[in-house]
């Protein structure tokens, strides 16, 4: 195929497909099979979004990120009722659960459990940001998918990935901003 | 009482105590769990394993041949510095293995068992005994064979690519995140300043265990949802091949290591 011809197919394929359709080679696949099944089915289904940021390293060149950043919003999808606040108390259940969300191990700023440096701090988070329109987005959009924001991020991208519902993100949204919420009138463990 | 009770009481006490004090450097802190260990127990759990492990490497197999019979890496019984050379391409059996596999290799085609009578324990307390007289020696891993620049190939890959629901990466904890924590210890440079490679196989007096790197990254994978590899597998043989070739030259302090 000439060039001339390959061009506007490249232009209508998502970025991630055309750049980084596999980081693992058949080969390397095979090899990868011998850790077992459910091992080797988590590398066979890599998403093309993970394989870019396996090949660059979680270091993507500037010229990828604007497609990068708009592919990942793409994949936000908001509550049903259109509220990105929902009930801070189920939130706080889910904020301080290991094995659901684990929020606070690498958040510090929990009234529950003494949380992690690997995250910003999120002490006093609604105090500190209030309430707007602008922030509760911003917040929802970021635990949704945090790649939209922090492209290749350790944060999981529980919304996107299907760690927690839209609506359960509303509600741990809930628990770091209402200023009612434990989160904002209780101490964080370890504060000083 | 005997003495694996005794320090086992002995342990929990010190953790006890370690944990109540708060916040300490996590190296440090396990030089002086284990030095208290020694002064109330007079032996440590990882000499008794190394002990468990000579036993079993001078235990006669079906074939009537005990370990001493087998080759691992430096000619045949052979053991002073062998496990610090290791993984390497065995021509015998036309594979890269890391001692764990090659252990595996010696009670099976040497001593005649069958896969299904190995018990990992025995397993671990013979590597605990192989890796003791690599004390001292520094690390010196090659990539000569193509199968070991094959895995050395995938075991890089492995190690930073991003997978799974949680998209996990071996990088982003160990490399973009050192020293930071999301629990009790800070993530290791394990390819770089903390030569994570030479603290393996080890003793973990926090849970009182005996592991080798194989289950030590069974357990960073499982550890946060991820499907674990096989024991013995290839991803995990890639793995290690990557990082002990990564940790060239760093001189193994001791072997087998006393960890938290
Ligand atoms: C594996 C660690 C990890 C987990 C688990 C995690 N985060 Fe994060 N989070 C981060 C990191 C790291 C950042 C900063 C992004 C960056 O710079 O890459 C971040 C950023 C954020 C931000 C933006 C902070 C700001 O100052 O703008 C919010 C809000 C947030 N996380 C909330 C959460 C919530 C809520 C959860 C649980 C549902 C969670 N995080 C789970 C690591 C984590
Ligand atoms: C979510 C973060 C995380 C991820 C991802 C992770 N680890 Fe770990 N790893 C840890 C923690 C926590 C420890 C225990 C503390 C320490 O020594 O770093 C650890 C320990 C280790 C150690 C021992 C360090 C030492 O000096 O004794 C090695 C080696 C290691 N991990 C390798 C890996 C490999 C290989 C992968 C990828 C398969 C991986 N880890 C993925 C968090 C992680």
């Amino acid at each position: 195929m000439k060039l001339k011809k390959l061009f506007p197919i490249l232009l209508a394929t998502p970025l991630v497909v055309a750049l980084a359709q596999s980081y693992f080679t058949p080969s390397e696949l095979e090899a990868i099979k011998t850790g077992g099944k459910a091992y080797a089915e988590v590398f066979l289904n890599q998403r093309p979004d993970q394989a870019l940021c396996s090949f660059h390293r979680n270091r993507l060149p500037a010229d990828l990120l604007p497609q990068f950043l708009e592919e990942q919003r793409a994949l936000i999808k908001y509550p049903a009722s259109g509220k990105l606040m929902g009930d801070w108390k189920k939130g706080g259940a889910i904020f301080n659960n290991l094995q659901k969300a684990n929020c606070f191990s690498c958040h510090f700023g929990s009234p529950v459990h003494l949380g992690g440096d690997v995250g910003p701090s999120l002490e006093k988070y609604g105090l500190k940001r209030g309430q707007s329109e602008a922030i509760q987005r911003y917040t929802y959009e970021v635990i949704y998918n945090a790649w939209a924001y922090f492209p290749c991020t350790v944060m999981y991208r529980f919304g996107a990935l299907g760690g927690l519902t839209p609506e359960e993100i509303a509600d741990v949204v809930a628990y770091l901003l209402d200023p009612e919420s434990e989160f904002n009138t209780k101490p964080a463990v370890g504060s000083k | 009482m005997s003495p694996r009770v005794w320090w086992k009481v002995a342990a929990l006490f010190l953790l006890a105590l370690a944990l109540a004090q708060g916040e300490v450097d996590p190296r440090e802190e396990a030089k002086r769990q284990k030095q208290l260990l020694l002064e109330t127990a007079g032996i440590l759990p990882t000499e008794l394993i190394v002990e468990q492990g000579k036993e079993l490497f001078n235990r006669k197999g079906p074939s009537g041949k005990t370990m001493a019979e087998c080759d691992f890496g430096l000619g045949k019984g052979v053991l002073e510095g062998a496990a610090a050379r290791l993984p390497r391409y065995f021509l015998d059996t036309g594979k890269v293995e890391d001692l764990d596999g090659r252990i595996l290799t010696c009670m099976t085609r040497v001593q005649g068992f069958r896969p299904d009578q190995i018990r990992r324990q025995e397993v671990v307390a013979v590597a605990f005994y192989i890796a003791s007289f690599s004390t001292g020696k520094p690390i010196q891993v090659r990539l000569l064979f193509p199968q070991e620049r094959e895995l050395y190939t995938l075991g890089e890959k492995l190690f930073y690519a991003r997978s799974g629901a949680r998209d996990i990466g071996c990088a982003t904890c160990h490399v973009t995140y050192v020293g930071r924590r999301a629990g009790v210890l800070p993530y290791a440079d394990v390819l770089g300043r903390d030569k994570s490679w030479t603290h393996w196989p080890a003793y973990r007096y926090s849970n009182d265990q005996i592991w080798t790197m194989q289950d030590r990254i069974r357990a960073c994978y499982g550890n946060i949802g991820h499907p674990q590899p096989n024991l013995y597998s290839l991803p995990i043989l890639a793995l290690e091949l990557f990082m002990a070739y990564q940790n060239n030259g760093a001189v193994v302090e001791e072997w087998p290591a006393f960890v938290r």
